[in-house]
Formats: structure tokens, C-alpha cells, sequence
């Protein structure tokens, strides 16, 4: 085989067996316990793909969902990105065409590693844009296993971001191409793939401020030419409209901050391509005086326009998420409902090495590498990475941005070492060459080179096992079936979630509404089948504010709320027993902040559910009003005569370590349906009011 | 159609109405408890008016060994009437707790006490949301009583002007004065459901006949209850009467004449409402049900499966009483409907098409969401009437907007116009070709 054969051989098995490990590494969820779709997001697309598969894509998009936010209800086809379900349906479709009979749900679960199979492609396809071939093989080889990108896409983790990831890539990527080649062909693919990425998640707006910020830096670095106005030019207006296409979007690309930066680029290279061309043609004095009055004219029209949009609310006022990516104490001051979601909070340091382990240290020498060669494409991933990696500090969930330049820009960093070192291994293969080169003879070249490829092996491999480990471990579990460790190390399994949801499913009448808080929202439309209030789409903070209300008020107070709403039952998740912690008592002052944040809750404030010395604590020193709410008598109801723990008096809380302290009480609006095997979801039914009156 | 009787709140849930149909029970067994079998002999002219009116009557003594209420889940009897004031515990399976499970499974209570009420009525009292005065207590009027009494003054006479204002509980408020001679109750502030039927003029008060009033008196004046009852939210009906006298043949034949001079009626008028107070209590009068619920766009027969925004809808509701003959329609002119979602959107009174059929035609305002047709017709004495009825109203799809708006015809011209000239321009620019200046170089 001639050696060209062989690289390209030696390529595509590289390539091919890193796409088979990203498929095959993102299975454990499905070998331990089955094929299932995890979390509570994913739900509701499992739902919608379903409601796709089956009924087509009109009665999708005009899909009225009267089943969730009782009694609101849903626009699902305006408020949802369809790329996803989309997606899936298709691929469904085509496989009922060619007789593979897969079921829709096995779609879902597997369609996250699918497209991380093609997202290693075009990382790969990418890399070798921005560096070389080989630069994208280990880049491709590292983004196949990066724990940051595996934790939003093992199988059943079937949520935007699984294939919102490939679409961004595939974005850079064509954008890269028409940057390099200023063809229209190219930027009209990016534009498309631009529109893909839209309609399948809300991060587009990173890479549509992050495109035209490209373009500035061109600009300002003096390398803005043809190509870049054409590349530009036509991925902005091609894909701003079909964006727009997307009726979640809308108008937002016109109208709303977040897409100014893109508009003001566009026109910026307006102004730039005329200005170069009148310098063509004109005097350098003529050219400075135009120069100069076009200027001040444009700025001061701009201003002028700006302000009267923003006053007369043409343009939307910046989204409280957006304020917290700059400011990240700005939810929590202003938003509770931002502040409460997890993946709304600061990434902690530590969660960095967890989530990209030597990625961290290999980020700066790529930057490095990157510097040292600039071209148009290096500066694009140049500020990818600086960029992306604020935002990750920020939220814990742009993560996953963050991941992909990181192994991108490690990939660069890894290969260029190696192929600075790897030459120096066996010096003598290479005499012949570099005989004519006046290289710098240094002693013990070859043992510093062995060395460090060794290390470099090392710290790969640690690397490959860190990341299975951490994909083993924290990542695959579906979190809608729990498992435990007991004494004796065997394994016990808490079914219980979907135990509760099938009891509602089949014990309930058909228009049963169930209030619960808005965590399990989707979880009970999808598997129970039932009119839930509030769901995980957070998109009516009064509604919300309402449950929470009625959550922390006394039984008398949440009565008079729950018959406003019609609430037939009430569902509550308690881990007291089993020790499970992210339960609704320790969500619970998320209910009291956002039940607060509303004028109908003023009443509601934080501080009465502390004790005198300011903890939030559940036993016999915990604040009255917290020991008198209808959260807290429906997760400890009947609890205070368990044995939960040996050794402990009844009534011992497990999660809290305390021993509770209001055990004696009756309930008076509800009564009590149903509790699972291990009492993690507890369920009560609201009842009817007094048929004497008394 | 959707349909229920007798008094059971209907709760329509779906869009596609349900076709439950609830048989109204035929047997009229009801259960008479006495304290002795003399009161059968004594109020022999109330029990056979409910004897001639169909009823089949047991009679047990109170404190009977072998009472029981139900049998296997089912109740055995449609009717109890307590006529054993002095009751202290009821024998066999009876007690406070199975009558309550009673009255809250449908069934009926006519309660009548007397100054020495026992402890079983008092707790059955307070249960159904009014009390009875202490022990040996009797309301007193020193003004209005009868001129057989016998120097107490507990045989009141109560004016007919003292009844609930209810032609369907009381009958004819035109009629000769009442006698009464028992207890007085006290109704519950609290409780929202307690009528009270008939009250004591404002000089009576209750207290225990011989001794010195020290305290105030637990029931003076007006807020003295003479007769009290209860419709349940599943309208069950309790009547209790703090006079088991009251229903006696001595009180249905008596002459009444206040002592205070006044003129003398041959015969009092306390049959006319005892009468009209059992055929109430035992649900002959005043029984109310939504014989259908329709609803659906103009123009349409039969509901879709759910309404847009701004559509124009039609609803309807039949409403039906019931006589000994069956059921008839019923016709009022004050029944209201609602468009709730939290709050009502819309609420009007309905108009009527045809005897005991109601209609409003209104308009969907435009917000989306789940709603419900609502009815709560709640008159004194008779049945609640509660419907509701869910119905989910979406916005416009896609295909329902207008196509195209008249004001944003130039933005049309101006687009078409330059794709033309795109095309036009793009012909002349790639077809041009410029003569090649051949002057200077030849």
C-alpha cells in the first residue's frame, strides 16, 4: 500500500472507532437498568416526538396543549425548538420505509450517542479546517469521551442539547469553510445549518453573537476582505430569515437585544465594503473629509434610532437570562425562578476537572499553538474558547459549549507536541533530512523526547479512564429509577417515581389535575397521563408563584388556593425515608422565594420559615410556620411513627439528620391517596368541601 | 345527554358529556325511632298523612337492640325520623356517627326534640350545625302564649310571620298561628348552611322554666330557633324541631289564642306546616336537576373537540322538578351561567327557549386556555344546582390568520419589485459584455 493509502486507511479507522466509542460509552444507563428515557426535560420531547410520529407535523405545530399549565394551557408548537422531535420523527419515518420496526421510544433513547457519533465526524472535519488532519483525529478521539458533552447526551438523555452540539459545529464548520474559501455555496450551507441549530435549541444566540463578533475582530484586525463580506453577508441575511421560519423565534432576530450585535455587524460590513471601495476611488484628503461626516452621521442616526426602539419597546429589553451570564448574581437577586433551576448555577472550579479533566491544562497550549500560527480561522476559535469558557463559569450547563473548543483546541495542543517530539524519538530516521536545517543540537534529544511522549501517553490514558469512570458513574443514571448500595453491598433499586405514576395514571379519573412542584411537571404528563399545573417549561412565573404559595401556606390558606385551581391531588416527593436528598423539603425555600416573589404572595416571606437562629431546620426548633405548612404536613404525615434508621426514635429524617418535630397532626384538606414502597412520592387527594358545612 | 337526579352534584368533566344516569330510588322506606310506642298514637295524624303520601314507615323504638341503618354497604332505609327526644344512646347499630354517614350518603333526617332532649340528639345536632339549649331548658314567652297553657308560659304561639320566607320548605305563610311548646336551638354563625325555618318572636327567650334567670340566657329573642334545618352540599335534608309537640294530633287539632288577647282560631295551623316541612324534608318538594348540558358553535349540533379563540357558542341547559307526577320542567328566570378560567370571563343570565330549557349564546373573548360552562343555581330550598362543564379553547392555527393584510400590500409590491430587479439586473450584468477597446492598443 502506498503510505497516502495507508494514512487514509489509518484515518478512517481512527475516525470510525472514535464514533463507535462515543456510541458505545453513552450505554451504560441502558445495560444497567434499561431502555428508558431519563430526567424530566426529556419527557416532555418524548412526549412531543410521540405526538409528532403519530399525528404529523401540522397538528404538531398547532398543537394547544390543555393538558399542562391548568388552566393556561400550551401553545407546544409556538414555545418548544421542533429540531429535536423533528429529528427524531424522521428518522423514525425512514426506518419504518426501509422495514426496520423501531419504536419511537428507542428513537429517542438512542438519538443523543447517534448524533455524538457525528459529532466526533465534524469535530474531526473542523479541527482539520482550523489545524491539520491530524489535530482533528485527537480532537475527534477526545470529544468522543469528554465527561462535559457525555453529561447532557447518554442514551435516553433525549434533550435539545444532544443534537444542538452537532448542529453548532456543523454551523463553525461551514462557517469556517466559506471564511476560507468566501464562496456563496458555503455560507449558504452554514446559513442552513445556522437554521438547523436554531430550531433545535435556545443556545443559538451564543453562536450568533459569537459569528459576528468574528467578523469585528477580522475587521479590527485589519483582515476583513471579500470573503469575509460575502461569508457573512449571506449566512446573516439567509439565516436570520429562516430562523425567523421558527415560531418560538419569531421576530426575536429583529427586535430583541440579544441579536443586535449580529445586526450591527451586518451593517458594519456595509459600511466597511463602501468605505474600501471609495478609498479605491477617491483623493486620501476627499476620502478623510467623506470619512469623517459619514461617520459622525451613522453614529449619531444609530444612537437616535437605538434609543427611540428601546423606548417605544421595539426592541425587547434584555431576558433576565442574559443578564445573568454577565452579571451572575443577577438572577438571584432579581429571578428566583432563574436562580432555583440547578443548571442556572455558577459551575464550581472542581467541576472543571471533572468535566474535562487535562482538557484544562491543554486549553492554554492550544491557545498557544494557536497564536503562533494566526490566521483568519485561528481567531475564530480563539474567541470560541475565551468566550465559551466565561460563559461555562457562569452556568453550569453551557458546559457542554465550553466542551467541544476544549477538546478542539487540546486536539491542536496534543498533536502539535507530539509532532514536534514524536520526529525527535528516533533521531536518526530524521538526520537525513534535517541535515541541511541548522537545528539547535541539544543534548539527550531523543530521552526528553521518549519521556515526553510517554507522559503524553499517560496523561491520555488517565484521561480515557477518568472519563469512563466519571460517565460510569455520574452520568447514567436516569435519575427516574434510583439505585442504592446496601450493607451488604448489594444493589436495591427505587422504582418508585414511576410506580406513583402509573398508581395516577390508573387509579385517577381521566381529568384528574395534579398539582405538584414544577420539577415533576413533565414527568406526569408523559407517564401519568394527567392535567398537571405547572411544568418544567417555566414560562409563567404568576402560575408558578401560586404552587409556592400554596406549598408554604397552612392547610386553611393552600385549601382556599387549591380550589381556586381545581387541584384534585397533590403530589409531593419525600426522601426522608430513604435518604434521598434532592426532595421537596430541601427544594422547599425555592417554593417560599418564588411563592414571595409575586404580589399575591407578599404575605409569604423567607425569613418566617427560619428558626430564631436563622436555619432552615425541620425539628422541634424549626420556625412554626414551616412546621405548620402544607408541604411540610404532607411530606411528614404519618412519619412521625417510623422507624426510618436504627438506633434513631420514629419520625427520624434521614436527609436531615433530625428527628422531625411535628409529629402528631391530622389532615384536614387532604387526605392521603397513596405513598410508594420506599415513601418517596407521596400522593393526596384534596377533598371536597364539608357536606354538613361543619 | 348528560343527565343526574335527585341531588347529586353533577360534575361534568369532559367535553364529551357523559351518559350516567342515576335512578331516582322508588322505595320510600323510611325509619321512625320513638321513644315509646305511645308517640305512634299520640302523632297518629302526621304519620298517616306520610302513610297516604306512600311511605312505608317502621317503627322502632330508639333504644332497640337490633337497629340498623345499612346492610352490606347499602342503606337499607331512604328516610329516618328521630321522634325519641329523650334519647340518651341509640340501640343496635345506630349511633350519631351512622346517621351522619347517613345524611352525608343521601339520606334524610326529620329530628324533633324537646325540653329534655338527650345527649344522642344534642351531639347529632351539633353535627348538622346547630345546638340544642341545656338541659330542661324551654323557650318562654311571657307575651305569646296560648291561653291553655299552663302557667310557664312554654306553650308558645308563633306567628306564621315567623317562617322562612320559602313557599317550598314552609307551604302557605297565610295560615292560623303556630303552637310550640319545647327547646330552643341555636344555629351555628359559621355554618353557611343551616335555614332557619322557623324562629321565635323577639320576646322569647329559652331558659329552664322554675329557676331564676342569673345568666343571660343562651337564646333570646329572635336568634331563638324554633325549627331549624339543613340542605347537605349533596342535598340531604335535615329537619330538626326543638318540639316534638309540635307534630302531635294535640297541636294539629288544638285552638290557638294568644293570652294577650287576639283573636282565636278554631284549629292551629301546625299541620299545614308540618306537612309541608316533612314533604320538604323527605324530598318531595323542591328537587331540582340539569336534565342536559349542550353546548357547541353556532350553527353546529354537536360539540368539537375544542373551541378557538373568538368563536361564537351556544349553551344550553335543561332544568327539571320534580312533582309526584315525575319529572317536569321547571321554569325560573334568574338562572345564570358562567365562562370561568379562575375567573369568570364571561357571565350572563340565560334566556329561555322553551319551558325548563335555557340558552346564552356568547362569544369566546379571546384567551386561550381550559375553561368551564358553569352553572350554580343555588335558590332556599331547593336542590344546588351545580354544572360544570370543561372545555379547552385554543388560539388560531396557522392556517387561520389572515393571509394577507391590506396595509402590507406595498411591502409586497417592494419585494416582488426586487426580486425582479435582481433578476433583471443579474441578466444584464452576466450577459454584458463590454466592447473591447481596440483604439488604443491597435
Amino acid at each position: 500500500m502506498s503510505p497516502e493509502k495507508q494514512e487514509t486507511l489509518l484515518k478512517l479507522s481512527v475516525l470510525s472507532l472514535a464514533a463507535i466509542l462515543s456510541f458505545a460509552t453513552r450505554l451504560f444507563s441502558v445495560l444497567r437498568f434499561e431502555s428508558v428515557i431519563h430526567e424530566f426535560d426529556p419527557y416532555f420531547n418524548y412526549r412531543t416526538t410521540r405526538f409528532l410520529a403519530e399525528e404529523g407535523f401540522y397538528k404538531f405545530h398547532n398543537w394547544f396543549d390543555d393538558r399542562a399549565w391548568y388552566p393556561l394551557g400550551r401553545i407546544i408548537g409556538g414555545t418548544i425548538y421542533p429540531g429535536l422531535m423533528v429529528t427524531s420523527a424522521v428518522l423514525y419515518h425512514i426506518m419504518q420505509f426501509i422495514n426496520i420496526t423501531i419504536d419511537i421510544r428507542n428513537v429517542c433513547v438512542f438519538l443523543a450517542p447517534f448524533f455524538s457519533s457525528l459529532t466526533t465526524i465534524i469535530t474531526y472535519l473542523l479541527t482539520k479546517e482550523l489545524k491539520d488532519s491530524g489535530s482533528g483525529l485527537v480532537a475527534a478521539a477526545m470529544i468522543s469521551i469528554v465527561p462535559g458533552y457525555i453529561s447532557r447526551s447518554v442514551a435516553g438523555s433525549y434533550d435539545n442539547e444532544a443534537i444542538a452540539i452537532f448542529c453548532m459545529l456543523l454551523t463553525y464548520y461551514m462557517w469556517i469553510k466559506s471564511v476560507k474559501t468566501g464562496s456563496i455555496l458555503w455560507s449558504a450551507l452554514a446559513a442552513v445549518a445556522y437554521f438547523y441549530m436554531v430550531s433545535s435549541w435556545g443556545g443559538y444566540v451564543f453562536l450568533i453573537n459569537l459569528i459576528p463578533m468574528h467578523v469585528l475582530t477580522l475587521m479590527i484586525t485589519g483582515r476583513f476582505s471579500h470573503r469575509i463580506y460575502v461569508a457573512y453577508s449571506i449566512l446573516y441575511c439567509l439565516g436570520t430569515m429562516l430562523s425567523m421560519q421558527i415560531s418560538f423565534v419569531g421576530f426575536q432576530p429583529v427586535q430583541s437585544s440579544e441579536h443586535m450585535l449580529a445586526l450591527g455587524v451586518f451593517g458594519l460590513c456595509q459600511l466597511h465594503g463602501l468605505v474600501d471601495y471609495l478609498r479605491s476611488k477617491l483623493t486620501p484628503t476627499d476620502f478623510e473629509i467623506l470619512f469623517r461626516a459619514v461617520a459622525v452621521g451613522t453614529a449619531t442616526v444609530t444612537v437616535i434610532i437605538g434609543t427611540i426602539l428601546t423606548v417605544t419597546g421595539k426592541i425587547a429589553p434584555w431576558t433576565g437570562r442574559f443578564y445573568t451570564l454577565l452579571d451572575p448574581s443577577y438572577a438571584k437577586n432579581h429571578i428566583p425562578i432563574i436562580a432555583s433551576v440547578s443548571e442556572h448555577q455558577p459551575t464550581s472550579w472542581s467541576s472543571f476537572y471533572f468535566d474535562l479533566q487535562i482538557l484544562v491544562f491543554l486549553f492554554p497550549a492550544g491557545l498557544y499553538f494557536c497564536f503562533a500560527h494566526l490566521t483568519d480561522a485561528n481567531i475564530f476559535l480563539i474567541l470560541y474558547g475565551v468566550t465559551s469558557i466565561y460563559f461555562a463559569g457562569v452556568m453550569v450547563r453551557l458546559m457542554l459549549v465550553l466542551a467541544p473548543v476544549m477538546c478542539i483546541l487540546s486536539g491542536i495542543a496534543v498533536s502539535s507536541m507530539l509532532h514536534t517530539y514524536m520526529k525527535q524519538v528516533d533521531p536518526d530516521k530524521n538526520v537525513e533530512k534535517k541535515k541541511n536545517k541548522l537545528e539547535s543540537n541539544f543534548v539527550m534529544k531523543s530521552e526528553i523526547a521518549t519521556v515526553f511522549v510517554a507522559l503524553m501517553t499517560f496523561l491520555l490514558m488517565t484521561y480515557t479512564f477518568h472519563c469512563t469512570w466519571v460517565t460510569s458513574e455520574a452520568y447514567s443514571s436516569p435519575s427516574i429509577v434510583l439505585s442504592a448500595r446496601t450493607h451488604d453491598g448489594s444493589q436495591i433499586i427505587f422504582d418508585d417515581f414511576r410506580e406513583a405514576y402509573y398508581w395516577l395514571r390508573m387509579n385517577t379519573e381521566e381529568d384528574a389535575r395534579v398539582m405538584s412542584w414544577w420539577d415533576y411537571g413533565y414527568q406526569i404528563t408523559a407517564m401519568a397521563n394527567r392535567t398537571i399545573l405547572v411544568d418544567n417549561n417555566t414560562w409563567n412565573n404568576t402560575h408558578i408563584s401560586r404552587v409556592g404559595q400554596a406549598m408554604a401556606s397552612s392547610e386553611e390558606a393552600a385549601y382556599a388556593i387549591m380550589r381556586e385551581l381545581d387541584v384534585d391531588y397533590v403530589l409531593v416527593i419525600f426522601g426522608g425515608v430513604v435518604g434521598y436528598s434532592s426532595d421537596d423539603i430541601n427544594k422547599f425555600l425555592w417554593m417560599v422565594r418564588i411563592g414571595g416573589s409575586t404580589e399575591r404572595g407578599a404575605h409569604i416571606k423567607e425569613t418566617d420559615y427560619y428558626s430564631p437562629t436563622g436555619e432552615f431546620r425541620v425539628d422541634k426548633e424549626g420556625s412554626q410556620t414551616l412546621l405548620n405548612s402544607l408541604m411540610y404536613k404532607m411530606c411528614y404525615y404519618r412519619f412521625g411513627q417510623v422507624y426510618s434508621e436504627g438506633g434513631k426514635p420514629p419520625g427520624y429524617d434521614r436527609v436531615r439528620g433530625a428527628e422531625i418535630g411535628n409529629k402528631d397532626f391530622e389532615l384536614d384538606v387532604l387526605e392521603e391517596a397513596y405513598t410508594t414502597e420506599h415513601w418517596l412520592v407521596r400522593i393526596y387527594k384534596v377533598k371536597s368541601l364539608r357536606n354538613r358545612g361543619v | 345527554m348528560t343527565t343526574t337526579t335527585l341531588g347529586h352534584i353533577i360534575e361534568v368533566g369532559n367535553t364529551v358529556p357523559n351518559t350516567h344516569i342515576y335512578c331516582a330510588v322508588q322505595e320510600n322506606e323510611t325509619l321512625v325511632l320513638l321513644d315509646n310506642l305511645a308517640i305512634k298514637e299520640t302523632h297518629s295524624m302526621f304519620f298517616k298523612s306520610l302513610k297516604e303520601r306512600g311511605y312505608s314507615l317502621t317503627f322502632k323504638l330508639a333504644d332497640d337492640a337490633g337497629l340498623v341503618l345499612s346492610k352490606y354497604g347499602e342503606f337499607i332505609y331512604n328516610h329516618l325520623i328521630i321522634f325519641s327526644p329523650s334519647v340518651q344512646e341509640f340501640g343496635g347499630n345506630l349511633s350519631v356517627d351512622t346517621i351522619t354517614e347517613f345524611i352525608d350518603g343521601g339520606g334524610n333526617v326529620l329530628i324533633a326534640g324537646s325540653s329534655l332532649s338527650g345527649d344522642a340528639l344534642r351531639e347529632l345536632a351539633s353535627e348538622c350545625g346547630f345546638e340544642i339549649d341545656e338541659e330542661g331548658a324551654a323557650v318562654i314567652d311571657h307575651l305569646n302564649y296560648d291561653v291553655s297553657d299552663s302557667g310557664s308560659h312554654t306553650l308558645v304561639v308563633a306567628d306564621a310571620a315567623n317562617l322562612i320566607d320559602a313557599p317550598v320548605i314552609v307551604g302557605n305563610k297565610d295560615i292560623p298561628p303556630l303552637l310550640y311548646q319545647g327547646t330552643g336551638l341555636i344555629a351555628d354563625a359559621e355554618n353557611p348552611l343551616v335555614l332557619k325555618v322557623l324562629t321565635a318572636s323577639s320576646t322569647a327567650y329559652s331558659h329552664v322554666p322554675d329557676q331564676g334567670i342569673k345568666d343571660f340566657p343562651h337564646a333570646v329573642g329572635k336568634k331563638t330557633l324554633l325549627i331549624a334545618a339543613l340542605q347537605a352540599r349533596n342535598n340531604a335534608r335535615v329537619v330538626f324541631s326543638g318540639s316534638l309537640y309540635f307534630f302531635s294530633d294535640e297541636a294539629f287539632t288544638s285552638p290557638v289564642q294568644k293570652q294577650s288577647g287576639g283573636k282565636k282560631y278554631p284549629v292551629s295551623g301546625n299541620q299545614q306546616v308540618a306537612v309541608a316541612l316533612s314533604k320538604w324534608v323527605l324530598k318531595e318538594n323542591g328537587v331540582l336537576r340539569v336534565k342536559s348540558v349542550a353546548h357547541h358553535l353556532v350553527g353546529a349540533t354537536s360539540p368539537p373537540p375544542s373551541y378557538t379563540i373568538m368563536d361564537e357558542v351556544v349553551y344550553t341547559l335543561g332544568l327539571e322538578k320534580k312533582t309526584p307526577a315525575g319529572w317536569v320542567p321547571h321554569d325560573v328566570d334568574d338562572l345564570q351561567m358562567e365562562f370561568v378560567r379562575i375567573d369568570p370571563f364571561v357571565r350572563t343570565t340565560m334566556s329561555r327557549k322553551s319551558p325548563g330549557s335555557y340558552l346564552s349564546i356568547f362569544t369566546i373573548p379571546d384567551v386561550y386556555g381550559v375553561y368551564q360552562f358553569k352553572v350554580d343555581y343555588k335558590r332556599i330550598g331547593y336542590t344546588n344546582i351545580y354544572s360544570s362543564t370543561q372545555v379547552s379553547v385554543r388560539p388560531l392555527e396557522h392556517t387561520q390568520y389572515e393571509r394577507f393584510i391590506a396595509s402590507a400590500y406595498p411591502y409586497y409590491a417592494s419585494a416582488f419589485s426586487m426580486m425582479l430587479g435582481v433578476f433583471l439586473f443579474s441578466f444584464v450584468f452576466l450577459h454584458y459584455k463590454e466592447e473591447p477597446v481596440k483604439s488604443k492598443h491597435e
